[in-house]
């Protein structure tokens, strides 16, 4: 009886210390995703234009991106998408938080990747995402929620997270 | 040149624990040297004081204003007062991970000096802490070396100190508690050459004894500390948040509390020694797990310092290691340990080995609520929050049930069982009283939390048992451990006002113009906002608001504040506090709105002065329990 | 100096985007204890930690404000904290749910307290 307690008294703490260590060498990501889809939520706002928005527009694989004017790693992000767009990638832009004006002059400035950016002044769609802050990037399929990165989206994220998601989307609609 | 020499004594000291442990391995395999012994306490004490004279070259450095060392110069500024040039050193890790290493040698060549020449343990223990000691600073010379210099040349002036740790509380905070979690070195020490050297029937309670309570003071008054700067600091008028940090510190706490009862029990009667190792081992261990937690950024807190996972792995595997080896001996020993005597059902020690069952049980409750989100989050990516709602949820059931065992084992016996009737005739004062004052607590008080009431009912039944005592005692002429009777009575006080304040305590967001007055509730039946002015400051901008708040006819006059700091454009919110006995009258700034009225936050919180006096009972008994002998 | 120039000052002093209402007014006490009991159960998205009842940052605000108006619409608290955790994740609930693994959390302390105890009470050498 005594012998379990006291090897018990020795494997409690190296499991304990087991566990710790391996979840410390573990990679931990600052994107998450979703493993399970999500309806893209109901809106009704306009985009920066003051156009009406087609929700047809997300169909098919689309990359909803979360930006602001004020929004200093958004400049940091922009260069990246920009060569997402011109490599066929469809992205819609969500203008959060932000002037009307300052988020176009924001686009003439530097260039519009957005087929249109949806202009959400008080946050309600970006509220109802689920956004914390800009810049954030969601994948989206038939409008589906099916990934989410909060923070700068790059080369690195995009490979690791976003273009498995999209294969795998891709493969099981042939 | 003075960083170099600081930084020398500190690698000379490293250099002296190695020769240290070389000496003795050397020594013990090849055959005793007469003047061994004396020669390695030699050593040890003179490489602590290396470290000693390091760290103080190092505090002349941060109050010289050393912008050239790289630590530094990130954490302190030439304007800040002196006092916080000091503490600035705290701040962050490399810094406080030596100021912990100053502690833990403290601790160590204070005991070890303390011990005669001819002690069995004396050699023992001195080479664990050996072990110990030398294990930090290379991890800190490796790892985390606050000498590091800037090169080729220093900076001008220092990165500024959050102005939000420019406060004595806080500042002062670190240092407690540090020289409580680390002053459980000695008992882990001990312990482990205790139980190495073999023999069972050394009286080792004694000579640990007023050290560990001493470290629990620290760790007590620590703890205590965190919470009263959270409380007045961060605007909210919260004071305990369940934060992974926090927990960490709560941890060693309970198991400290517990090995203190148990190390009564154990010098007592010898049953209840093995409960008694197990913990002494312990509180070093969860120290240690804290520190790790703290500094390997595993865990997501606004405590924790950077995360490095390199350090992370060292500390890991160092804590495990010597945690390893003290439970390996104490496993080891166990066998031989193990009373011959049964312990009685429903004698005193029974009821002593409940508690420490229960204290586990809330250490383990801690240690699951910490690990849990970890664990689930690595396996499949899910994110869970634990916070207070648990926390509170499976404390109440432990807290009722330890107050419930405080009161039994008053009237029950040392080494004799009790009739159950005896013991139920014993406590039914307790009990009708305990229940009639909850009866007109609900009775007063318009809410209703079972957790609260819960928290209230063992507070109560804790406080009612021990005042009855004393009153039995006064009256019969008996004996009562007036000490054991202050820090009990501070306990049930604590759980009290803890459970009190949750359920009486309210909020209001009020909105006014400047010269606006307004009739809140039957309670405050004014608020005016008389003025506001704005303040320029050496470091900051101020925006300071004056409020006049008629409280249950007492008149207030409150100024909180909002701080605009230069450096980083840090805005802090300085809360104004009016705290009488029953309550606290509460007060931040809110916005200014669109329309030019302004929000203020005002919270009435009650028997928060309770909280931190029942602190303060609690280590005054221990005080008295130190001092015992020494008065009489 | 004029009553004028110090509100002008506080307005420049703060450029924040603030939401209309950040005044929670409530007319039902029982409604206002919801509201404050909910706010510190529900944590911050943004933070590293702490419920938003402790944060101010824009999300917290936005957070607080919809708790605020569900309450008023007549929501209950099961229905706000789904609300915010269908948005923010389940992560967003200080109470984590009592639900399939987490039976393992809530239950875990009294299963180790019973286990502690039986072999307490059936070997009382310790």
């Amino acid at each position: 009886m005594s012998a379990i307690y006291r090897s018990l008294i020795i494997l409690l703490p190296l499991i304990v210390l087991i566990t710790y260590g391996t979840i410390l060498i573990a990679d931990k990501d600052d994107a998450f995703t979703y493993f399970e889809s999500k309806e893209l939520p109901q809106f009704d706002l306009q985009d920066l234009e003051d156009r009406k928005i087609d929700l047809a527009a997300f169909n098919g694989i689309s990359l909803l991106n979360v930006w602001a004017s004020w929004c200093i790693t958004c400049l940091v992000e922009h260069p990246f998408l920009t060569q997402l767009s011109k490599n066929e990638i469809t992205l819609i832009g969500l203008n959060y938080k932000d002037s009307q004006v300052k988020a176009k002059q924001w686009l003439g400035k530097r260039g519009d990747p957005y087929i249109f950016s949806i202009y959400d002044p008080r946050g309600d769609l970006a509220f109802d995402l689920g956004v914390t802050g800009a810049p954030e990037t969601f994948l989206i399929f038939n409008q589906q929620i099916i990934g989410h990165i909060q923070g700068e989206l790059n080369q690195e994220k995009w490979q690791s997270t976003f273009v498995p998601l999209i294969n795998a989307v891709t493969q099981a609609n042939q | 040149m003075i960083g170099e020499i600081a930084h020398f004594l500190s690698l000379a000291s490293a250099l002296g624990l190695i020769l240290l442990l070389i000496f003795n391995v050397f020594f013990y395999t090849y055959g005793k040297h007469k003047n061994q012994d004396i020669l390695s306490y030699k050593l040890f004490h003179q490489s602590c004081l290396l470290i000693f004279i390091s760290f103080g070259l190092y505090v002349y450095l941060a109050i010289t204003d050393d912008f050239s060392i790289s630590y530094i110069a990130n954490h302190s500024n030439s304007q800040l007062p002196i006092f916080y040039k000091i503490t600035s050193i705290w701040s962050a890790h490399e810094g406080s991970m030596f100021l912990w290493i100053v502690f833990l040698t403290l601790w160590s060549t204070l005991f070890i000096s303390s011990l005669s020449l001819k002690h069995p343990l004396k050699k023992g223990t001195m080479l664990m802490l050996t072990i110990i000691i030398l294990g930090f600073l290379l991890f800190l010379l490796i790892t985390s070396n606050p000498f590091e210099r800037i090169l080729p040349f220093g900076v001008l002036e220092g990165a500024d100190i959050n102005p939000v740790l420019q406060d004595p509380a806080l500042a002062i905070h670190p240092p407690t508690l540090y020289l409580g979690y680390v002053g459980f070195v000695i008992s882990f020490s001990f312990i482990t050459a205790y139980l190495f050297h073999g023999d069972i029937n050394y009286p080792w309670e004694k000579d640990i004894k007023n050290w560990s309570f001493i470290a629990w003071i620290f760790l007590t008054i620590g703890i205590t500390l965190g919470s009263w700067w959270a409380y007045y600091e961060l605007g909210w008028g919260g004071y305990w948040f369940w934060d992974p940090v926090e927990n960490v510190a709560l941890m060693p706490w309970l198991a400290a509390t517990a090995f203190m009862h148990s190390l009564f029990a154990s010098s007592k009667s010898n049953i209840l020694k093995a409960w008694t190792l197990f913990l002494g081992i312990l509180i070093f261990a969860l120290s240690l797990f804290g520190a790790f937690i703290v500094r390997s950024g595993i865990i997501d807190s606004v405590h924790s310092f950077a995360n490095d996972p390199q350090r992370g792995l060292y500390l890991l595997g160092f804590s495990g290691f010597i945690t390893l080896i003290a439970l390996g001996i104490f496993a080891y020993r166990l066998p031989s340990m193990h009373s011959s005597k049964l312990i009685v059902t429903g004698s005193k020690e029974s009821f002593l080995s409940m508690n420490n069952i229960l204290m586990l049980t809330a250490i383990f409750s801690i240690f699951l609520g910490v690990t849990y989100p970890l664990i689930i989050e690595f396996i499949n990516g899910d994110k869970v929050s634990i916070g207070p709602p648990y926390y509170n949820t499976i404390f109440a059931p432990l807290i009722l049930l330890t107050s419930i065992f405080i009161m039994i084992s008053l009237e029950a016996l040392w080494q004799r069982g009790m009739q159950a009737r005896t013991l139920l005739i014993a406590l039914t004062p307790t009990l009708v009283i305990s229940s009639l004052a909850l009866y007109f607590i609900w009775y007063f008080v318009e809410s209703f939390s079972l957790l609260a009431y819960v928290g209230i009912y063992s507070g109560l039944l804790i406080i009612i048992s021990y005042l009855l005592k004393a009153v039995a005692s006064i009256k019969n002429k008996t004996y009562l451990n007036k000490g054991s009777f202050v820090a009990h009575m501070g306990l049930g006080l604590l759980f009290f006002a803890i459970s009190m304040n949750s359920i009486l305590s309210y909020q209001k967001n009020v909105n006014l113009f400047l010269g606006e007055q307004q009739y809140i509730n039957n309670s405050i039946s004014e608020f005016k906002f008389l003025d506001l002015q704005n303040i320029k400051a050496s470091n900051h901008d101020v925006i300071s608001a004056e409020i006049f708040i008629v409280h249950d006819g007492q008149s207030i006059y409150l100024n909180p504040e909002k701080r605009k700091y230069f450096a980083r454009g840090q805005i802090t919110s300085e809360t104004a506090i009016y705290a009488t006995a029953l309550k606290d009258t509460y007060l931040t700034i809110g916005d200014q709105l669109d329309d030019g009225s302004w929000t203020f936050s005002l919270q009435i919180n009650y028997f928060i002065k309770w909280i931190w006096f029942s602190s303060a009972l609690m280590v005054i008994g221990i005080l008295m329990t130190i001092f015992k002998k020494k008065i009489s | 100096m004029k009553v004028s120039t110090l509100i002008l000052y506080g307005c420049i002093f703060f450029t924040t985007f603030l939401p209309a209402e950040a005044i929670y007014k409530f007319d039902n006490s029982v409604e206002e204890k919801r509201f404050y009991s909910l706010i510190s159960e529900i944590r911050c998205p943004k933070c590293t930690s702490g419920s938003i009842a402790s944060s101010d940052v824009p999300v917290s605000r936005d957070l607080k404000q919809k708790v605020y108006e569900l309450i008023l619409t007549g929501s209950t608290d099961k229905e706000i904290k789904a609300y915010v955790t269908d948005r923010f994740g389940a992560s967003s609930d200080y109470r984590p749910a009592f639900e399939g693994a987490n039976y393992l959390l809530w239950f875990g302390p009294f299963i180790f307290l019973g286990i502690l105890m039986l072999i307490f009470l059936s070997n009382r050498r310790l």
